[in-house]
């Protein structure tokens, strides 16, 4: 699972970077094409829903997508062999 | 977990500024609906006027979007007329405790059954930011330009008293907690009334040093108390602090409902 912003949608209130327990949405610095600093994803693979909702067969914490006001938070299936960043931490 | 397609996606993004709380109430109780397992076919949103009645419209099931506080009374009709289907009422605090005060304690009265969720942003956030019943003491809106005097109306205890079956109270911030009071309301027959506290960045932080959303969200947090802590407080006899408002399950009981389906 991997975790996308709508940006469509997001109109910028920054809730997410407040209640995310993992540090992973940060507050963004541009102006989208709508006119609004959409917050971005820092290292969105850390999300505990990302790795384990399958696993689990359930929703785990998802306090993002609850209190995401405008609906724009939520997770979508990736596509097979979807190019990965991969970060090697010494 | 909402399920999306209870969204009317062609209808959103909402009209809601940014950071407004009554988007994570309806994610909160479209959550409830989900556990619930209603179909869309027989679930009703009845709603008034107002930011929070704007809610149905972006929900794709039926619904009616009534005149100014008697969202209520339409819901009572609704119910008395098809005891089958399953009724949510949206309101909001100008809707619920101003102009539609008799509509709610004479429902709660009655105890019909259904859920009403109230979006308590404390101001009237549609028409500019006029102080409503429940802008606390000292708050600064467009009618009250040097303070709130009157004391606010606490909606969750007048409920309480009036009659209602279950009534819990909760903030915006405390998303899981919400959808369990949601559906621990929709479980309860009769009128169950949550009474969910929400921030108004626009309207009625920018005139009260709230101005950012996280501020708002923080004043909300760090104000609510558990009803626990309140009756531990006042068994030990020990103040409590100023502006802080009980959040948590006020009551549940099983008086005689009106309307549920035998």
């Amino acid at each position: 699972m991997k975790l996308v912003i709508d940006e469509s949608r997001c109109k910028g209130c920054n809730l997410c970077v407040l209640v995310c327990p993992y540090g992973i949405f940060r507050e963004g610095t541009e102006l989208n094409s709508r006119g609004i600093v959409a917050p971005v994803l820092d290292r969105p693979e850390r999300c505990t829903n990302c790795r384990l909702q399958a696993l689990y067969g359930r929703m785990l914490c998802g306090v993002c997508h609850m209190i995401c006001p405008d609906q724009a938070i939520s997770w979508v299936e990736e596509k097979p062999f979807e190019p990965h960043k991969v970060e090697v931490e010494f | 977990m909402i399920a999306p397609d209870w969204f009317r996606d062609d209808r959103l993004p909402h009209i809601y500024c940014t950071g407004c709380g009554n988007g994570t109430i309806i994610n909160c109780t479209l959550a409830g609906v989900e556990e619930m397992g209603w179909k869309r076919n027989e679930t009703v949103f009845v709603s008034g006027i107002g930011c929070s009645s704007r809610a149905p419209g972006y929900i794709l099931t039926d619904s009616l979007h009534t005149t100014h506080g008697r969202a209520l009374a339409f819901a009572t009709g609704v119910k008395m007329a098809r005891p089958d289907l399953h009724v949510v009422v949206f309101t909001g605090d100008g809707d619920l405790a101003a102009i539609g005060g008799n509509h709610f304690i004479h429902a709660c009265r009655r105890n019909v059954d259904m859920t009403v969720v109230c979006m308590n942003n404390h101001i009237y956030g549609m028409t500019g930011g006029q102080g409503s019943p429940t802008t606390p003491p000292g708050a600064i809106s467009t009618t009250t330009p040097y303070g709130m005097s009157e004391p606010a109306f606490d909606l969750a205890e007048l409920a309480v008293a009036a009659g209602a079956n279950y009534v819990a109270r909760w903030t915006s911030y405390h998303v899981k907690e919400l959808t369990k009071a949601v559906v621990a309301g929709m479980q309860t027959p009769g009128l169950a009334f949550i009474e969910a506290r929400t921030q108004c960045p626009t309207n009625y932080g920018r005139h009260n040093k709230l101005r950012s959303v996280p501020a708002m969200i923080e004043h909300l947090r760090s104000h609510a108390m558990l009803v626990q802590k309140r009756d531990r407080l006042v068994a030990e006899g020990k103040p409590i602090p100023e502006g802080t408002f009980t959040v948590g399950e006020l009551v549940r009981r099983s008086r005689p409902a009106m309307g549920v389906q035998r």
